[in-house]
């Protein structure tokens, strides 16, 4: 007897709380709904928070959450919001969300991290948040010395998105190679951070506004003709526009300049490779990689001009080592199938091509922008 | 000095908020209150120190309480602390949205930060909120909003704020460069101008600072001097052309055609000149150039609004009214877009929608202070109706 009431009156007591809290809970969801969409955000966001902590599974409400708070610029409390959805149906855009908090805290490398996370979840989010994030992700980008891969991001906005200052700034950067963010970098360096931004975003419009990149890289060029990178990019500008003999002029200027640049020499190598000069295209590969061992496209043209001698084995090593250093570069992937088909190893070859599609159905996420180029022209004809 | 101004003025805000934090206080009365009592003690004694870390202790008892988060926040700015003042400002102001001077400051911080695109926003939401007649704040913030107008391109804004503060005071030398960076359309703040481009950017600045304070025998030789010193940068003989184009049409028709030869790619040359070619009666020209000033810039609105003029002067008055009404689209600010939707209207027995713009055009010179600003950027934003 005396051990059933105790029994009894917690199957009550579970009843009632069956029967209040989800109750009290779905009164409290309401609320905060009804606060959201009435614009009272400080309600919302005490009715949310309230809501999470009677019930801590609520994605929607950890969603609602982080996003009025990352709204009101409080991006720690926001953070902890989205860290709660990285393992829900909100992953993706909570990732998106939480690189952009991180980048406002100033914790640069989990933002990365994060966009990173945000990318391998398929980028999602609605287009607002998607231009954001990958502005943001950029950003990163090229201060993680990254700067091809951030010009390709930037530039895939660009035309959608049009003459916007902060845009033009980012690709500024980036095609500077200037590892900074629009926040830290030395104000000396603003004039040739807004001229090569211009170029290079109105090169990047569609249709492409040639004209314009021209005249800004042209300024650019007059201005500081005697800086490094300078010579580079406007090279850069010319092979987009399919000028290559004034590209190749500004390559080697540029080597005038600064004699150990690596993309020059890359740059020079590939321009060789289509004229089909491989001696010289080898030499500079070589050289551009003695100047920087971890640059993959220097390594991957290398792998081209071997495999083009016949050198197989030797190109394989060095598509190898491109793949090693640039794993999502889809051309890398596409060479190394045509080795290995060379050298009778199919299996190896449609891996390859299996990854190599893999990486187009991704849309090419962090292919070098030469690959975008070449889509850019390919489609133009 | 500003943090002074605004802790001293900002005073009975806070005040004001004293009911609430008693309320606050109820849950933990004597350890807030006392650590607020020290904190303010500290504060007014100068121990600065010791009043941040109070207040933040204060903080950690009442996360809410509205005069820890703003003395500690002015604290921290005037410590040149802006990153953490930033944040606590920002939590302040999720609790008193309609505090001016904490958006200034606020403001301030993200400038500070270098996070010019949030700081013009709040500087904004500052001036809209009001900060009382703290005259000395205001200027900072007109003059800070100034700059980062220009650093973000908005350069006919910045125009038109530099004239507001040119009529509100004594001329001031530190608009000098403000002005000749966005009359030169040039996106750097002061800070950034590169050394062998100041005494260009001074000269611009005087030059446009004399045509904004109507000191019509500074204007013609400080830019005469600009063109001399400078002939072959871009936007000077833009500036020469728009300071000549109400008094002398065709020189300042030259002068935009020089500009075209430096900048062949300026649409706004092009708006410019075709306005001066209507005027004149060159219909064909006109409309050439602002048609090519559409596919540079579609989104302009002036340029849809000169191919629109033109386009009506020739004949084609069904034409003229879409390109006019892409332009009303474009930007519904346009007082002489809506003018020229009137007559166009009219003259086609549109009555209703020629009532419309009359309504429009009422609204908008209710709204619209005379500003002059306008001749030295985008003629599109005089809102003067076309002679």
């Amino acid at each position: 007897m005396s051990s059933i009431i105790p029994g009894f009156l917690i199957a009550i007591l579970m009843a009632t709380s069956a029967a209040t809290s989800p109750s009290h809970f779905e009164a409290i969801a309401k609320q905060a709904e009804t606060a959201r969409t009435q614009d009272r955000v400080p309600d919302a966001i005490r009715l949310y928070g309230e809501g999470i902590r009677l019930r801590p599974s609520w994605a929607d409400g950890w969603w609602y959450l982080g996003s009025l708070l990352y709204d009101q610029d409080r991006f720690n409390d926001a953070s902890s919001a989205f860290q709660h959805l990285t393992s829900t149906s909100y992953r993706g855009p909570a990732y998106a969300f939480l690189g952009l908090c991180e980048y406002e805290n100033r914790n640069y490398e989990a933002a990365l991290k994060s966009f990173r996370a945000w990318a391998g979840a398929g980028w999602a989010g609605s287009p607002e948040l998607v231009d954001v994030a990958l502005f943001h992700f950029a950003l990163l980008l090229t201060q993680d010395g990254r700067p091809v891969e951030s010009l390709y991001l930037l530039a895939s906005v660009a035309p959608r998105l049009g003459d916007v200052p902060e845009l033009s700034e980012a690709m500024g950067l980036a095609s500077l190679g200037l590892r900074y963010l629009p926040e830290n970098y030395p104000p000396e360096l603003r004039e040739r951070i807004w001229l090569a931004g211009k170029a290079a975003l109105y090169a990047a419009q569609s249709p492409h506004d040639f004209a314009r990149a021209d005249e800004f890289a042209s300024r650019l060029e007059k201005r500081y003709s005697g800086q490094p990178d300078i010579h580079y990019f406007r090279g850069t500008i010319f092979t987009f526009e399919n000028k290559t003999a004034e590209a190749e002029r500004e390559y080697r200027e540029e080597l005038t300049i600064s004699p150990h640049h690596s993309p020059s020499m890359v740059a020079l190598a590939a321009l060789d490779l289509e004229k089909a000069n491989r001696v010289e295209a080898g030499e500079l590969a070589r050289h551009a990689i003695e100047a920087d061992p971890e640059n993959p496209e220097a390594h991957h043209l290398l792998g081209r001009v071997l495999m083009e001698n016949g050198d197989l084995h030797d190109s394989l090593s060095e598509l190898a080592t491109a793949k090693r250093l640039a794993p999502d570069n889809a051309g890398v992937r596409a060479h190394l199938a045509m080795v290995y088909a060379k050298l009778g190893r199919s299996q190896e070859a449609k891996a390859e091509s299996a990854a190599l599609l893999a990486l187009k159905n991704k849309e090419g996420v962090m292919a070098p922008l030469t690959v975008k180029l070449r889509g850019a022209k390919e489609g133009a004809h | 000095m500003i943090c002074r101004v605004l802790l001293a003025s900002f005073l009975a805000a806070a005040a004001s908020s004293t009911a609430l934090a008693q309320v606050q206080q109820a849950s933990s009365p004597q350890s807030f209150d006392q650590l607020l009592q020290s904190a303010e003690k500290a504060r007014d004694e100068d121990r600065n120190d010791e009043a941040i870390h109070l207040f933040r202790l204060a903080l950690v008892q009442n996360p809410n309480s509205e005069e820890a988060l703003w003395f500690l926040g002015a604290m921290l700015y005037e410590k040149e602390q802006f990153a953490e003042a930033r944040n606590v400002l920002r939590s302040f102001l999720a609790i008193r949205s309609d505090a001016g001077p904490a958006w200034a400051l606020l403001g301030m911080s993200e400038f500070q930060t270098r996070q010019y695109p949030r700081a013009l926003q709040h500087l904004q939401r500052a001036m809209a909120e009001g900060m009382g007649d703290r005259k000395e704040l205001m200027q900072t913030v007109f003059y800070h909003v100034t700059i980062l107008l220009t650093r973000l391109e908005r350069y006919d804004d910045s125009l038109d704020m530099l004239q507001r503060m040119l009529a509100s005071g004594a001329p001031d030398p530190t608009l000098i460069e403000p002005a000749g960076l966005a009359g030169l359309r040039l996106p750097y703040l002061p800070a950034e101008i590169p050394p062998d481009q100041r005494d260009m950017i001074a000269l611009a600045g005087k030059a446009v600072v004399a045509l904004q304070m109507q000191r019509q025998d500074e204007v013609n030789a400080d830019f005469e001097r600009l063109v001399i010193a400078y002939p072959d940068q871009p936007r000077v003989h833009f500036l020469r052309g728009a300071s000549l184009a109400e008094l002398h049409p065709d020189q300042a028709m030259a002068e935009f055609e020089r500009e075209l030869a430096i900048s062949p790619s300026s649409a706004l040359a092009r708006v410019r000149l075709a306005q001066q070619l209507i005027a004149a009666g060159e219909y064909d020209r006109a409309l050439a150039l602002a048609q090519q000033a559409i596919q540079l810039e579609p989104k302009r609105a002036s340029a849809h609004m000169m191919a629109g003029e033109a386009l009506i002067a020739k004949g084609d008055t069904s034409g003229g009214i879409k390109e006019l009404e892409t332009a009303r689209q474009d930007d519904p600010s346009i007082g002489r877009v809506h003018w020229d939707l009137l007559r166009a209207y009219a003259a086609t027995g549109r009555k209703d929608e020629a009532g419309k713009e009359k309504s429009e055009i009422e609204k908008i010179y209710h709204s619209n202070s005379p500003s002059h600003s306008q001749s030295l950027g985008d003629s599109s934003r005089d809102s003067q109706p076309p002679q």
